[in-house]
């Protein structure tokens, strides 16, 4: 009886998302749609390879590697602001473990999460687009968002990781008299530092992938170059620059993947990464000053030039005050409730696009349902394994942002393209996250099963997908508060919904409207945040915090 | 159903070189036999098992269950001959987040269909429901049929692994030293309970309890490095034999 309710309300909730969302699959089909998917398809080749092309490929590639770079850094240096302050249990007035819940102190705590939680929950599209407008075109912008809503996930994700030390040192020290920065550097810093390490690295896989988008709104590197190709119809130039985009993706994965060190896979929540251990050396002589000119190198590419331009801070001052105060006439306020509608409808029904299209490809994907251990290895096999692989990872090296220009190719401008961009994307991370959790399945219940005479599908169904299932849907619900935000950033390359009204309102110069739909953005995702933490119960005792989970799953 | 192999060799990829598990074995068991193979740890015991549930394919010789060659057995005459078979680990590895009551319904799976196993999974078949649960109250589980697997003790899950082996209703029962986990008063009467159910089924068990082999099992077989060293009715092992197949390498 509860069961069925419920069913009801979720049934009735996914057709009015499927009608805020302004599906029509009859415009897959149009004729004249086709035809410029065509026309696009066609173009894409022969990619544009000569020299002059490539140079400019180049100087975009290191501008956003460089861009990456400085946010990661300067990200960093304030999570770990955030994080130190954001660590209640260091903050508590009086005896370190007694809970008390009041004071200046734990205030203090409060405050540093708060502002990480509105500095990560506003996407960086969104604070570049704000940047733009403050600090003039050029990478600035862009690094300046990438270091702000970076610093809000770290800043959460350190205080969490400080949190989770084993208190044993910690008592012991202040037992024996040590202030609480003296607590912190001597008994939670040494035990956190390999995590924290590990989980900076992840950060910086996500900061290239969002350097490269970040470009659409005016703040260089690939993305300013796909954005200009995309309009001047050089189709060419797009395949080259979006293969130059996934090489860095690659080498940038790779040479983090090496800095962390081995990494071990946790059996079955694919996030063993709070045990891999990253080693501290010392480094050798000579290379500290070779690190400290490289970033110096970055910090340039980055643009920190233009801050010393005379009149650089008075021009953020006074776009600074025209946010203030923000516009919340009950008629502005009343138009917002559409585009609120349409952006949440976009990323439930783009998440189920996802979810079923990523279920579809993890199948095919996942070696063991693939490679019977008893079966010869048949080649029509191998070819479906590699094939579901390898479109997985062309779906997700793809943004969300450069699907959207691609789907608006097919489908028009609206909501639709934004719900055909999530969701394509979204099946890449996902497909790849549901195949690795089945085959991360303790394989000695289904190796049972076998010798009960299970098929291979039926060792799927009762072997590895109860014991998978609870992890699955742990990250298709982080995924889903990821395209929350991804949805607010469709809608700012024309897929409908809060994106539209905010770049609207900017390009247009009403600064306190664009306040009110940031305030809007915020709340939204909190509240949505506040629901899935309730909504997920992972009863497994779990290595990583759940902050950091997500953060390994964006990476994914 | 009987078990015929001959000269039966299996050898292992190892990381340092190719393993030899089970060196040349000839051994005929017939239906309706209970027969304990004995021997220490590393004899062979375990990959004599996986061989005769047919997970496993000798690499040279011959192995024939119920007159069948396993080697040239494939999907699903293979799949048909090991629902005959059914198999009671050490550690039992059941589903842990599936209930007790599914777990021992898994003994029938293998005579599902894909439709039926799906449909299985959210709303079982109320026959095959009250077969599992008679065989949960035979093992004197039912009042734990609701309990997720990874909620019982170990020799709970040992009587869930049992009722599986009862809905499943084969014709042979392979043990591998089921009993090792558990403290001596569970031991007696988990093998009472083993012995009435495989009252009329083939039986072979692989034991590291001498006592238990003898007093229980007709016929006792000693592996030992991967051959056969003795095959023998239990009155015959003398303590002499049994020296000789638990004596340390380099005669210690």
């Amino acid at each position: 009886m509860k069961r069925a309710v419920l069913g009801g309300a979720v049934g009735a909730a996914f057709v009015l998302c499927w009608m805020g969302a302004g599906i029509q699959p009859s415009a897959l089909a149009d004729p004249a749609n086709l035809r410029a998917v065509g026309g696009f398809a066609r173009g894409l080749f022969p990619p544009d390879v000569s020299p002059a092309f490539l140079r400019v490929v180049g100087e975009a590639t290191v501008r956003t590697l460089g861009i990456s770079v400085a946010g990661t850094v300067l990200s960093a240096i304030l999570g770990l602001l955030l994080g130190v302050l954001g660590t209640a249990s260091l903050w508590r007035r009086g005896p370190l473990v007694e809970v008390d819940g009041r004071g200046f102190a734990s205030a203090l705590s409060v405050g540093a999460r708060g502002l990480a939680r509105f500095l990560r929950s506003v996407p960086d599209l969104v604070w570049a687009l704000l940047f733009v407008v403050g600090f003039g075109l050029g990478p600035l912008p862009g690094t300046l968002a990438l270091a702000v809503s970076y610093a809000g996930v770290l800043g959460r994700v350190y205080a969490d990781l400080f949190e989770a030390v084993p208190e044993g040192p910690v008592l012991a020290l202040h037992s024996a008299g040590a202030s609480r920065l003296q607590v912190f550097a001597a008994a939670i810093w040494p035990q956190a530092a390999g995590s924290v390490t590990a989980y900076t690295l992840y950060s910086f896989e996500c900061c290239v992938r969002s350097a490269a988008v970040l470009g659409f709104v005016g703040a260089g590197g690939i993305g300013a170059e796909i954005n200009l190709s995309m309009r001047l119809f050089e189709y060419g130039q797009v395949t080259t620059l979006l293969a130059a985009f996934v090489i860095l993706v690659l080498c940038v994965d790779a040479l983090s993947r090496a800095l962390r060190g081995r990494f071990r896979r946790n059996a079955v929540h694919g996030s063993g990464v709070l045990r891999d251990v990253v080693e501290l050396r010392p480094m050798r002589r000579g290379l500290p000053i070779l690190w400290a000119l490289l970033l110096v190198a970055a910090f340039g590419q980055a643009g920190f030039g233009a801050l010393l331009a005379p009149g650089a801070f008075q021009h953020l001052g006074r776009f600074a005050a025209q946010l203030f105060p923000p516009d919340v006439s009950p008629a502005f306020l009343a138009s917002i409730l559409g585009p609120l509608w349409q952006t949440v409808a976009i990323s439930v029904i783009g998440t189920a696009l996802g979810m079923l299209l990523g279920g579809a490809l993890a199948l095919p994907a996942a070696a063991p349902l693939m490679f019977d251990p008893e079966a010869a290895v048949r080649p029509v096999r191998a070819l479906f394994y590699a094939g579901a692989r390898l479109t997985l990872a062309l779906l997700r090296s793809i943004p969300e942002l450069i699907w959207v220009l691609l789907c608006i190719l097919a489908v028009g401008l609206g909501p639709f393209a934004g719900v055909l961009a999530l969701g394509l994307h979204t099946a890449g991370v996902l497909g790849k996250l549901y195949a690795e959790s089945l085959e991360e399945v303790p394989p000695d219940a289904v190796e049972e099963l076998r010798g009960i005479g299970a098929s291979g599908l039926q060792r799927l169904l009762w072997g590895a997908w109860p014991q998978a299932r609870e992890t699955l849907a742990s990250y298709t619900l982080l995924r889903w508060e990821h395209n929350l935000r991804a949805s607010t950033v469709v809608g700012l390359a024309g897929g409908g919904g809060l994106g539209l009204a905010l770049y609207n309102a900017v390009q247009l110069g009403f600064y306190d409207r664009a306040a009110t739909l940031v305030m809007v953005v915020f709340l939204l995702v909190s509240v949505t945040d506040a629901l899935a933490h309730r909504l997920r119960r992972r009863p497994a005792a779990e290595t990583a915090p759940d902050s950091a989970l997500t953060l390994v799953a964006e990476a994914g | 159903m009987s078990f015929d192999l001959q000269g039966v060799r299996v050898v292992y990829p190892g990381r340092a070189g190719p393993v030899q598990a089970l060196d040349g074995v000839t051994l005929r068991i017939a239906t309706g036999e209970r027969v304990a193979v004995l021997g220490p740890s590393g004899a062979g015991k375990s990959t004599l098992l996986r061989l005769l549930n047919a997970t496993l394919r000798p690499t040279s010789g011959v192995l024939r269950i119920h007159g069948r060659d396993s080697a040239s057995l494939r999907g699903r005459d293979l799949r048909r001959l090991r629902r005959g078979i059914g198999t009671i680990f050490q550690h039992p590895s059941l589903v842990p987040p599936l209930s007790a009551l599914q777990n021992a319904l898994c003994g029938r799976i293998a005579s599902w269909s894909l439709l039926r196993s799906v449909r299985a999974l959210v709303a079982p078949p109320p026959d095959e429901v009250r077969l599992a649960r008679s065989a949960l109250a035979t093992v004197g589980l039912i009042e734990r049929a609701g309990a997720r697997a990874d909620e019982l003790s170990g020799g709970q899950q040992q009587r869930v692994a049992i009722a599986r082996v009862l809905v499943q209703d084969p014709q042979v029962v392979l043990a591998d030293e089921p009993f090792a986990s558990l403290d001596p008063g569970l031991t007696v009467q988990l093998a009472d309970l083993l012995g009435r159910v495989c009252e009329k089924r083939t039986l072979v068990a692989m034991l590291h309890d001498v006592q238990l082999a003898v007093e229980r099992f007709p016929r006792i077989v000693g592996l030992r490095s991967g051959r056969v060293l003795f095959d023998l009715p239990a009155r015959e092992v003398t303590p002499g034999r049994l020296q000789d197949l638990y004596a340390r390498e380099g005669g210690g």
